[in-house]
């Protein structure tokens, strides 16, 4: 287990190399010089030839790549082009409102998804398990911000259970839930659609393996086997794709943030896509990428936990 | 003596196209106490539908249409859901074929056979595992206290069939079904696991019901023996009499079919011309007439079923009384 653990750490720290690399090729190849961009079209030569030698542009890209790699490493990404202050400070301190975001949303559709598809396969063929497909098909099926503008119009305008804004500038933690639980919904409900199907196709799979019937010719409880005995067999699938999900629902938490006006990760990269702050937009998208490794690298460490063959090698 | 398990005209089927398919067919046996009975027949006759069927275990939508299933008298198809599930592994138990896919893989052999105990009796989980311990020390588990706590597949085949006839045997079941218990083991192992469920058998004086297509196996573990083909009972008898004089040309068949170390080099073994037939185009009279060696159209072969026929010894053949002359 220590040692699989190890590896599981090594090769986070190898794909995190790999992320910033890739994050520094990208940059370079958008076309244009970033200091005439920064200076504007007036800019006298000497001021840009100072701009960037003060970037490093004037040396060789490796040893630019070097330099990057040094700094990226002891977590310096670069002062933001618009308002000066170091990027990955700025990326980090909307950081908690994503997070908070996306972990409530997994949450929700991990509770939905999971239990609705083991039902869903256990009555494989019932009316339950028609409806709960179809439910799974729409919520896959309808993009997420129309899914954000319905709820609002629906859920806060016409029956006010929930304010229309996700955040709220007053303190408290139950506000903040208060305001948080409707994107979190929305953002939830989307993935749980798809963790629903998987979760049932996984378990249809397990019940028809031999030690269920096993399971069952010894005497055990059929609520037993369907959510001890197969549901931690269909778990190892379900989990590989949550860490995919999670990937594709930090793009669709930028969306919801926009619907909801809610500050976080996704309006700041928005706002450094606009403003051409090449800066902070690097340091956005190393911290997206990041946060998806250590999912990833998180997830790898509960197959082992589930699976023990996994441990193994 | 009543038997311990008994089978009374036992039909199981699916629902075809037309008709109901029919898997098994009116079948009738029976096993006491301290006694093996060994079904016999090639893969698809109707072996393991005819246990899984009487234990509620067919898969969906398979269903027993007639017949009972008597476990000391009571019978099983007539329990409701949950006295059924009370009885499966406390008073029958069942091995099955594979033991590479039998165990969960994703929990501990004590949380397995904790989970059996526990479907039965109210024993803490401390208790369990002590429990469980013992088990695989009957069943000859080396350092059965360290390994435990392992995973199915720390364990080798053997080993693995042997855990799982520590879970059938858990509760002490009055019958033990084995479902080709020793198909899947290399054949150094094979011995090793008859020998164990022999004297299993004979320690707590459970009936047992041995399924296997090995004729060797049938000789050195059976008391009795059926014969099944085609979804029916062919024959039946004393293990003595059937192997000293099979009566039905399927038997007859099945032993020219297995070499014999005194026959002479380069002798031929007989195989058994053609397959058995589909479950759903099953022939109007004998089942086994399009393969048989002795099949006449004078004495109804194709198109009249033959019944079971003989006290002890039986066997369903209409040429009975021609075979017996000329054995």
């Amino acid at each position: 287990m220590v040692f699989y653990i190890a590896r599981c750490a090594g090769q986070f720290a190898v794909a995190l190399v790999g992320i910033v690399t890739v994050a520094f090729f990208l940059m370079r190849a958008i076309p244009g010089d970033p200091a005439l961009y920064m200076l504007g079209d007036f800019a006298t030569p000497e001021a840009l030839a100072t701009l960037r030698a003060r970037l490093g542009l004037d040396l060789p890209v490796w040893q630019q790549y070097g330099i990057f790699l040094a700094r990226a490493l002891q977590g310096d990404l670069g002062m933001s082009v618009v308002t000066g202050e170091p990027a990955l400070a700025e990326i980090l301190a909307s950081v908690p409102s994503s997070a908070s975001l996306a972990v409530a949303g997994m949450a929700i559709a991990i509770a939905v998804g999971v239990p609705l598809g083991v039902i869903a396969a256990v009555r494989q063929g019932s009316v339950v398990d028609v409806a709960v497909m179809l439910i799974a098909l729409l919520g896959i099926s309808f993009p997420v911000f129309w899914v954000g503008i319905t709820a609002i119009l629906l859920l806060s305008h016409a029956l006010g259970l929930f304010p229309a804004l996700g955040a709220t500038s007053e303190p408290g933690f139950w506000k903040g839930l208060h305001h948080l639980a409707l994107p979190a919904l929305v953002l939830g409900l989307s993935v749980a659609a798809y963790i629903a199907r998987l979760t049932r196709s996984a378990m249809l799979e397990v019940l028809g393996q031999d030690h269920i019937r096993v399971a069952r010719a010894m005497g055990v409880p059929e609520w037993r086997i369907v959510w001890k005995l197969a549901l931690r067999n269909a778990l190892v699938p379900v989990l590989a794709v949550i860490g995919v999900t999670f990937a594709w629902s930090l793009g669709n938490a930028i969306l919801v943030e926009a619907v909801f006006s809610r500050p976080g990760l996704g309006s700041t990269i928005l706002k450094a896509v606009l403003a051409r702050d090449y800066q902070l937009l690097q340091a956005g998208v190393l911290v997206l990428a990041a946060a998806v490794v250590l999912l990833n690298t998180v997830l790898d460490l509960l197959y082992g936990a589930i699976d023990p063959r996994l441990r193994q090698q | 003596m009543s038997a311990a398990f008994e089978l009374r005209g036992l039909t199981a089927a699916v629902p075809g196209e037309k008709r109901a398919i029919r898997l098994v067919e009116d079948v009738s046996l029976s096993v006491h106490a301290g006694e093996t009975l060994a079904v016999v027949g090639e893969s698809g006759s109707g072996k393991t539908v005819t246990f899984t069927s009487s234990l509620g275990l067919l898969p969906k939508p398979g269903r027993v249409i007639a017949g009972e299933a008597l476990l000391e008298g009571v019978d099983l198809l007539k329990l409701r859901p949950e006295e059924l599930r009370r009885t499966r592994g406390a008073r029958i138990g069942m091995v099955f074929q594979d033991p590479l896919t039998g165990l969960n893989p994703v929990f501990r052999v004590s949380e397995q056979i904790t989970e059996v105990l526990r479907a039965h009796l109210p024993i803490s989980r401390s208790a369990a595992r002590d429990r469980a311990v013992e088990l695989l020390t009957r069943v000859q588990i080396p350092e059965a206290a360290r390994r435990v706590d392992d995973y199915p597949h720390q364990f080798s085949g053997g080993m693995r069939q042997r855990v799982l006839t520590a879970m059938a045997i858990a509760l002490g079941p009055r019958v033990l079904i084995a479902d080709e218990p020793t198909t899947a083991l290399d054949v150094t192992v094979q011995a090793q696991m008859l020998d164990l469920l022999g004297d299993l058998r004979d320690a707590d004086g459970m009936a047992m019901v041995l399924i296997t297509h090995d004729l060797g196996v049938v000789a050195r573990q059976a008391d009795r023996v059926a014969v099944m083909y085609a979804g029916r009972i062919v024959e039946t008898g004393t293990v003595a009499e059937v192997f000293a004089a099979p009566r039905h040309p399927y038997t007859i068949s099945l032993f020219r079919s297995i070499p014999d170390i005194e026959a002479p080099t380069g002798t031929r073994l007989t195989p058994i011309a053609g397959s058995p037939p589909d479950p759903a185009r099953r022939p109007e009279g004998c089942a086994f007439a399009p393969r048989c060696f002795a099949v006449s159209d004078a004495a109804g072969c194709r198109s009249v079923r033959p019944l079971l026929a003989g006290v002890g010894h039986a066997a369903s053949c209409h040429r009975q009384s021609m075979l017996e002359t000329t054995a």
